[in-house]
């Protein structure tokens, strides 16, 4: 019984302490790590593959005219899986390194996007144009009318 | 000598004496037979007796959509001579009453309470048939697996409503531990008969928690999204589920999973076993008033969290798992971590054994407490650790290889005490033999070209088709089935977690004799989820006085015992 105590004192002495200085010193997360998600709107084209494979049911899309899509992003419901990040075919949207993601307001994690899309003129969906030009070209204007103000 | 059973051997037996309707063997380890209405027990008992098949789990389902029927399946193990087979029948809409099996086989008692709250199929004879599943006060008449059931239906409580709970023996004491309990991280809730310190009964009541996660899966989700959603089943062993459930849906499509991902699902699992396994060895030095051994082993996990984060990109749900293989390569640079970690953590826990091993007060504490027999393993159907301290030398990664375990050498750690004692040895004996393992898989990793991680997947996954598969998690196996279904979704996917067998086991390690003090290591020697109490009821029914007992309280009581060892070995 003694030395069974003598060697866990040893074992006690020898590891020390081992607490962080954590929140007082940053502690990064290793890379590849699945943290906040971040979407480039630039890039987004909005397919809708995101929204299709999501478990959490946190990216929801609403064709609110022919030519204006809103994809709202609740990411206080995600789950950091990875998922969006993984088929997402333009490279839009990442998980980066940030964890500290804690929020008194959850529209702090609230993301809504509006895309100006072309009109397919056999089926009437929304759908993105090719460049940027054709973008311009395409029939309509940028509507300046409330969408419906709810949003969380 | 005891004979080979095969598929057509088990076949040939039951048909000798019941007439089998149907029987389909997809492949040498998998069997499913139907059998008439009448015989289901006697099928059972054959199978459970005769053959001595282990029982796993009942499943029922609400065809009615396809065939116009419903389904009860009982599934059984050969474990020796890796079989898992299903005996099938079909209940007509018009009578839905089924014999019970509970009276042959006692692990069979939930999930037979299960399908008859949540499907609505009456079964006759069971010995125990109070409510299970269901909130207090849910409405007769529905049942939330059913088909035509939404899954977004609340329907208003009968508030008035109470569970009808066993009655203690005369001149027993109530002590209500839970509904939050000090032990286990699920919410439930144990009565304790008790006469003085002694133990006499009890009774359980449980599922406060339930999620409805199986009524999601096949209403709501579709494959790929169900992974992401089983691995949340559990807090502390996530990949075991998604494993699992992917290789059900694997073998019930017919995807083959590529080498290298399934050496990469072993490494993972492995270390879920690792964390998982000092995690429980951290509690149950907790909960008996030891917190060294706490403190220690917790630190000596820390790393292996931080390595799985390296890993996969996060701690705990690692989300690696996809159907047909896995999301994330581990690359050679990652190599020497991966080493070093269980290099450390092997000295470290090492260290840490041999200094708690001689620790008088301790052992005396874990010592033929929770006496659990191998006849006992065997009726209750209690797996993982469970079972290998009382001897019971079962294994799904030995028995029913899966992943990359056919590649692996391992021992399957085994102890004849059928303790407490017994059960942390064979936990502490499995750290070790996992931490092989990982060097194991790391070696196979850099002989393994670089490729695909993710297998064909068809354009569509069949239909109704069955797939059932298991996975040996830290507590025990896991056993998914999977019926796929339309829609990209599966018809009918059904969890049975180690602890529903397990917890089932409990009141059989409650002998006689038992101290109170002995009740929070017992159940933690089952289920290594400790979590905390908010406050427990004791009802004294001689006095009718009641008073609480807070969480410090029992811990008090727990731990007091400790010292009073430890002054004891000082004398």
């Amino acid at each position: 019984m003694i030395a069974s105590k003598i060697r866990q004192i040893l074992i006690g002495k020898r590891a020390g302490s081992v607490t962080l200085k954590y929140p007082f010193e940053p502690r990064p997360s290793e890379p590849g790590y699945r943290g906040r998600v971040t979407v480039d709107t630039d890039k987004c084209v909005g397919c809708g593959g995101c929204a299709d494979v999501c478990p959490a049911r946190c990216i929801l899309i609403t064709d609110v005219s022919p030519f204006i899509r809103i994809i709202r992003r609740y990411l206080d419901r995600c789950i950091h899986c990875g998922r969006c990040e993984e088929v997402c075919a333009y490279d839009a949207l990442h998980l980066d390194g940030e964890y500290e993601l804690a929020t008194t307001d959850r529209k702090d994690l609230f993301i809504e996007q509006k895309l100006f899309m072309g009109t397919c003129n056999r089926c009437g969906r929304c759908y993105i144009p090719p460049t940027p030009l054709d973008r311009l070209m395409v029939v309509g204007f940028r509507k300046d009318e409330d969408l419906d103000g709810e949003t969380i | 000598m005891v004979q080979q059973l095969t598929t057509d051997t088990i076949l040939g037996r039951l048909s000798e004496s019941i007439p089998v309707i149907a029987s389909q063997s997809p492949t040498p380890h998998r069997l499913y037979i139907e059998v008439p209405k009448d015989r289901v027990k006697e099928a059972c008992r054959i199978l459970f007796e005769d053959l001595q098949g282990r029982y796993t789990i009942t499943v029922g389902t609400d065809r009615r959509p396809v065939n116009g029927k419903f389904e009860v399946l009982h599934f059984f193990s050969f474990d020796r001579d890796n079989i898992r087979m299903a005996v099938r029948v079909f209940l007509d809409p018009d009578d839905l009453t089924l014999e019970s099996i509970t009276p042959v086989i006692p692990g069979a008692g939930w999930a037979e309470r299960e399908i008859q709250d949540l499907v609505g199929i009456r079964v006759i004879g069971h010995p125990d048939p109070r409510p299970l599943a269901l909130p207090d006060g849910f409405p007769e008449g529905l049942y939330p697996l059913r088909k035509d059931y939404p899954y977004n239906y609340q329907p208003p409580l009968d508030e008035g409503k109470t569970f009808p709970f066993k009655e203690p023996p005369p001149d027993a004491t109530v002590v209500t531990v839970g509904p939050f309990f000090p032990v286990l991280e699920e919410p439930s809730q144990w009565r304790l008969f008790v006469d003085g310190e002694i133990v006499v009964g009890c009774d359980y009541r449980g599922f406060y928690n339930h999620r409805a996660i199986e009524k999601l899966g096949d209403s709501v989700l579709t494959y790929n999204q169900i992974v992401f959603l089983a691995e949340r089943i559990c807090g502390i062993c996530g990949c075991v589920h998604s494993t699992s459930y992917c290789q059900a849906v694997e073998e019930a499509a017919g995807i083959e999973v590529p080498l290298r991902a399934r050496v990469i699902r072993s490494l993972i699992l492995e270390l879920e076993r690792v964390h998982s396994h000092l995690l429980w060895l951290g509690l149950a030095c907790h909960i008996v008033g030891f917190d060294y051994g706490f403190m220690q082993s917790w630190r000596i996990r820390e790393p292996v969290m931080w390595l799985a984060e390296y890993l996969t990109g996060s701690r705990k749900h690692f989300s690696i798992n996809l159907v047909g293989g896995v999301r994330r390569d581990i690359v050679p640079d990652q190599f020497d971590r991966i080493l070093s970690v269980a290099d450390d953590v092997d000295r470290q826990t090492n260290e840490l054994v041999k200094a708690i091993q001689d620790d008088t007060a301790l052992i005396a504490r874990l010592k033929g407490v929770g006496i659990f027999t191998p006849e006992e393993v065997r009726l209750s159907g209690a797996v993982g650790p469970t079972a290998r301290g009382s001897g019971v030398a079962i294994d799904a990664r030995r028995d029913h290889p899966y992943a990359a375990y056919d590649l692996l050498q391992f021992e399957v750690v085994t102890h004849d005490g059928c303790d407490t004692l017994a059960r942390t040895l064979v936990r502490i004996g499995e750290i070790f033999e996992s931490l092989k393992m990982i060097r194991q898989c790391v070696n196979l990793l850099k002989d393994i070209p670089v490729g695909d991680l993710l297998g064909e997947i068809p354009e569509e996954i069949p239909p109704l088709k069955d797939g059932m598969h298991a996975v040996e998690a830290p507590r025990g196996e896991v056993f998914h089935y999977v019926l796929t279904g339309y829609e990209n979704r599966p018809y009918r996917w059904r969890v049975r977690a180690p602890s529903y067998q397990n917890i089932q086991s409990v009141p059989m390690m409650f002998k006689e004799g038992t101290y109170l003090a002995d009740v929070p290591i017992t159940l933690g020697s089952v289920d290594p989820c400790f979590s905390c109490t908010e406050r427990m009821e004791v009802v004294d029914q001689g006095r009718s006085q009641s008073y609480t007992l807070e969480e410090k309280d029992l811990l008090r009581l727990s731990r007091s015992k400790y010292r009073a060892l430890k002054a004891t070995e000082r004398k």
